[in-house]
């Protein structure tokens, strides 16, 4: 069966979906969702290994600032000469490295997740913007925006990255040990543990794989463009995380897919291009978003209210 | 159990502990640091914040999190200033609308928290974007108000027997009312409980969902409480009251040491929190450090103040029970203690970089010590001292004046304190003037967020002797000196229009993107470009505005999508400096240079490429870096008296004679750069 409310977002998904089809089909054009789905890979990308740091009952609010970072690493080893290979090595492990910082401090030291990359998150963003004083990174080599590819393969690359992380993640977590230590830390770090789990190494492990998805990301949107702005991902943080924890993802761990945050990030990516769409003035907008969300979850509380009698009867009957 | 454990706890004495070490740093490093005066201030800018982090300590003690709160304030700023002016309220009952809205906003997270039982992360998200897109949806995000009655702004801004700020009391009343309520009733027993195990709870007979819908309630209330303050305090209501509030009061909370699993915290650990966040802010400013260093401070002192406290509750870790086992194994401990080192290796490397700076200013420091109450005019032993603020300290468009500014500080020996707000805020802005007085700086140049909420401060700053000016945008005209203007608003909103119309040949519809929607300048930009469509362009139409909260991708998004759903619009004018880049690049990827037009204001450099590329027709600004360099220039002569109001025209250096028109200081007209002249710019 699948998740209740993976449904639910599916739920909301269509009936976006069918208000833009009759009140606005030009949304529905292959360039439109061309543009809005490499536009949201990046985000995609980030919010993969957000669901992997929360289903092991973590959480990862730095990686707006970490976004930022790597993404002004790889305009500069780019700028130095380096090969694409090696910028790409490099700016992946930019982010592996803070991610592995994060994951140290959570683990090892035992400190509440939240509160070190809370402290991670400003510590690193006024870092890099004292670093910086907030010039961009321009003059880039002309084989650095599409990967020196064309525009048109470029996409394709891109999707393929996605797609496989996404089917090797989620497979990933579903058939392999590794995985399934993910989940065990985050339902019961004790129990866990006493399972005979290494739940320190897990959870510094997914930070660090979030550190490096985060990496990969910022590195997937710098190379749309030919400068790099050094205060991108300002909120990502807080984009990721609606789209996880809409996706279904339970935030204290332990339960959730990687299908459910595709969809959740769906839904968002959707709604503020729709509502351009539908000729919804600017001024509401955030508004209507908030309400979407709200009401999603609550679609969720609603259909799982009506099906409890059903799982009291029937836990009563075993 | 007992039931009285001692007054502090562990965590609390380190953070009371660090709290007096930054107390002994900044009073020997930061110009009048310790002072009566000071000390007050410091308690006045905290208020607000304040409010929302204690209501937010119940909230986390009972296993909760409300992220809506600052964008309640927002929404009750703007009620709250909808009910005095255009609904004709009186003040009170004004406060009581906006009270009511509040308790409102609480209910409604109380209710899908608690009966539906849904993750309060997610809820209060969902909240944040719903009270603050109603704020904006109600006010189209431009209106401001202003013109309170001044017995309403003593709230905020007076002193009760010349030394205690008006608001303290409230704060004050609210700590007391929190701390019975937490502390010693059986009600904050039970949150506890809650936090502790929900489960557990129940079967105790506690009827949770009532006392967790309680604690949002009451936190939706406090948020209202605290942007009436707000209002009082800045003199304005706009729906960006508050932003980011939400996280720097769950970092005064969680410094404080509460536990952001529940179960564990106290109000006295989050008024420590609270003030050391505070007074590290203010010590920074005043001793003109930079404000980055404030978050990487901040992080640092959260990692080791709760490292610290985690670890000696490990050791303690027999008395409290816990879920966790948090037996300390040597592991942990190493790795505790390279996490301590390399926390004392970022602060050993800023206090180098204090003690240079100390050192550069040592002569000017025992100068003011050896006339302690050396008012600032006088014959100049010492260097002058000029703090000049710009609006945002990342955008790109003041980063260029400001290698002016420093330009003509080195020509004319004066010292150059430059500080502003990281992102748009006018409370920031006030903050920080309200730090200069304090440090006595000779010369105050404000580029002004917000011309109603920061003209009382810059008065209160004129009554201390310190000259001032404003550039960029002005205050209000008895606020300040003089106003370096750069353009009007008129002027830019006209270039901008009048070469549309040109590109366009007068008919066509053209699309805005815009910076943040409440960005005060972008609309009154967008109000003179409206206007002189009415007057001039009959046949030019504007399509449509979007956001791009100066955010180059996003601005970049918001341009894909305008060119689709306006498929006749043939000109993207993009009024925020990263935007113009973003919307190019996106004209350029849909292949539709030559036929989509881009113009904008913004700087040459990050738009060279796309000019010469033919994507962008026009950038058109200032020479900021001149603006930057009048601006030192025009507050040095007045601090020397080389140059006093009245005067006709100003000797301004290598820019030479520049006319200054009554109290306005002109720089000149717009400069429009386009392929043949952009090459000559470089900021």
């Amino acid at each position: 069966m699948p998740d209740r409310r993976v449904v639910s977002v599916a739920l909301t998904i269509a009936a976006l979906s069918a208000v833009l089809a009759v009140a606005a089909p030009g949304f529905f054009s292959r360039e439109n969702l061309g543009d809005l789905l490499l536009g949201n890979l990046p985000a995609l990308i980030v919010a993969m290994g957000a669901t992997l740091v929360i289903l092991a009952g973590e959480i990862d609010i730095s990686v707006g600032s970490v976004f930022a970072i790597c993404g002004i690493v790889a305009g500069l080893l780019a700028q130095a000469g380096s090969p694409m290979l090696l910028t790409i090595a490099g700016t992946c492990a930019t982010g592996a490295l803070l991610g592995a910082l994060n994951g140290v401090l959570v683990a090892y030291a035992a400190l509440p997740s939240i509160v070190v990359t809370l402290a991670t998150m400003v510590a690193l963003r006024d870092g890099l913007r004292w670093a910086t004083q907030g010039a961009w990174v321009q003059n880039l080599p002309s084989g650095f925006q599409w990967f020196g590819l064309s525009q048109g393969a470029y996409p394709l690359v891109a999707c393929a990255v996605a797609a496989v992380l996404q089917v090797t993640l989620s497979y990933g977590l579903r058939h392999v040990a590794a995985g399934r230590a993910v989940y065990a830390s985050g339902s019961d770090a004790n129990a866990a543990r006493l399972a005979g789990f290494n739940t320190a190494l897990v959870k510094s492990a997914v930070f660090t794989i979030g550190g490096a998805l985060t990496g990969l990301a910022a590195l997937l949107n710098a190379v749309r463009f030919n400068q790099i702005p050094s205060n991108a991902g300002l909120g990502l943080e807080m984009k990721v995380i609606a789209a996880v924890v809409v996706g279904g993802v339970a935030i204290r761990g332990g339960r959730g897919t990687l299908a459910g945050t595709l969809l959740g990030l769906v839904l968002l990516a959707l709604i503020g291009p729709a509502l351009v769409f539908l000729g919804i003035n600017a001024y509401w907008e955030r508004a209507i978003q908030g309400a979407i969300i709200l009401a999603a979850v609550a679609l969720d509380a609603w259909r799982a209210r009506r099906r409890q009698p059903d799982v009291m009867l029937a836990v009563q009957a075993s | 159990m007992r039931r009285h454990q001692e007054w502090l706890t562990s965590g609390e004495w380190i953070l009371l502990f660090a709290l007096l070490i930054q107390v002994l740093v900044f009073s020997a490093i930061a110009p009048n640091f310790f002072t009566r005066a000071n000390f007050f201030e410091v308690l006045r800018v905290s208020v607000e914040l304040g409010l929302l982090a204690i209501a937010l300590t119940p909230v986390i003690v009972s296993g909760g999190i409300d992220l809506s709160v600052g964008a309640m304030m927002g929404l009750s700023a703007v009620v709250f200033g909808a009910a005095s002016r255009d609904w004709h309220l009186g003040i009170a009952a004004a406060a009581l609308v906006a009270l009511v809205v509040g308790a409102a906003g609480g209910a409604l997270n109380a209710v899908l928290v608690s009966r539906l039982e849904l993750p309060p992360l997610i809820v209060t998200l969902g909240s944040l974007s719903l009270f603050r897109g109603i704020a904006e949806g109600l006010t189209h995000a431009a209106v401001n108000y202003t013109d309170f009655p001044a017995s309403f702004l003593a709230l905020g801004q007076g002193y009760f027997w010349g030394v205690l700020p008006a608001q303290l009391p409230i704060f004050i009343a609210a700590f007391a009312a929190y701390t019975v309520l937490l502390h010693r009733s059986v009600l904050g027993r039970a949150l506890y409980a809650i936090g502790f195990s929900p489960a557990g709870a129940r079967y105790a007979g506690i009827p949770v969902q009532r006392r967790v819908g309680l604690v949002y309630l009451l936190s939706g209330l406090m948020a209202s409480v605290a942007a009436v303050i707000y209002v009082a305090h800045m003199g304005q209501a706009r729906s960006d009251a508050g932003t980011g509030y939400e996280l720097d009061a769950i970092t005064a909370v969680v410094l404080g040491g509460t536990s952001v699993f529940g179960g564990r915290g106290t109000l006295w650990g989050t008024l420590f929190g609270l003030l050391a966040l505070s007074v590290l802010r203010n010590g920074l400013q005043l001793a003109a450090l930079p404000s980055e260093l404030a978050g990487v401070m901040t992080g640092t002192l959260l990692l080791v103040t709760i490292g610290i406290d985690r670890v000696r509750m490990g050791a303690r870790a027999a008395a409290v029970s816990a879920t966790e086992a948090l037996d300390v194994r040597n592991s942990q401990v190493a790795v505790l203690c390279a996490t301590m080192l390399v926390g004392s290796l970022i602060v050993a490397g800023t206090n180098v970089w204090l003690v240079r700076s100390l050192a550069s200013s040592y002569g000017r420091s025992g100068a003011a010590l050896a006339q302690p109450s050396g008012q600032t005019s006088g014959p100049a032993r010492r260097r002058p001292v000029i703090a000049m603020m710009p609006k945002a300290k990342g955008d790109p468009y003041f980063i260029s004046c400001r290698a002016g500014a420093e330009e003509a500080a080195r020509d004319l020996g004066v010292e150059l304190i430059w500080d502003g707000p990281t992102s748009l805020d006018a409370a920031r802005q006030n903050e920080l003037i309200e730090n200069w007085i304090t440090r006595k700086v000779d010369a105050i140049a404000v580029a002004v967020e917000n011309r109603g909420g920061i003209s009382s401060v810059l008065r209160k700053a004129r009554g201390h002797g310190i000259r001032v000016l404003t550039w960029d945008a002005d205050a209000e005209a008895d606020a300040r000196d003089f106003f370096v203007n750069q353009a009007t608003p008129e002027g830019i909103g006209n270039a901008l229009t009048d070469e549309a119309a040109r590109l366009l040949g007068g008919k066509g519809e053209f699309a805005i993107i815009t910076g943040a929607l409440s960005a005060a300048n972008q609309n009154e930009w967008i109000a003179n470009i409206r206007k002189r469509l009415a007057e001039r362009y009959p046949n030019l139409k504007l399509a449509t505005i979007r956001p791009s909260d100066d955010d180059r991708d996003k601005a970049f998004a918001e341009t894909q999508t305008i060119l689709r759903v306006y498929p006749a619009v043939k000109l993207v004018m993009a009024i925020s400096a990263p935007a113009v880049p973003g919307s190019a690049e996106a004209v350029r990827q849909a292949n539709r240079e030559g036929d989509v037009n881009v113009i904008g204001l913004s700087l040459p450099n990050i738009n060279k490429p796309y000019v010469h590329g033919g994507v962008v027709q026009a950038v058109i600004l200032w020479n900021t870096r001149d603006l930057g360099y009048l601006t030192v220039l025009s507050a040095a002569r007045l601090v020397q008296n080389a140059f006093s109001p009245g005067a006709r025209s100003i000797d301004a250096g290598r820019l030479g004679t520049i006319e200054v028109r009554g109290s306005e200081i002109i720089l000149g007209a717009p400069l429009l750069m386009n392929k043949g002249n952009i090459d000559r710019y470089d900021f």
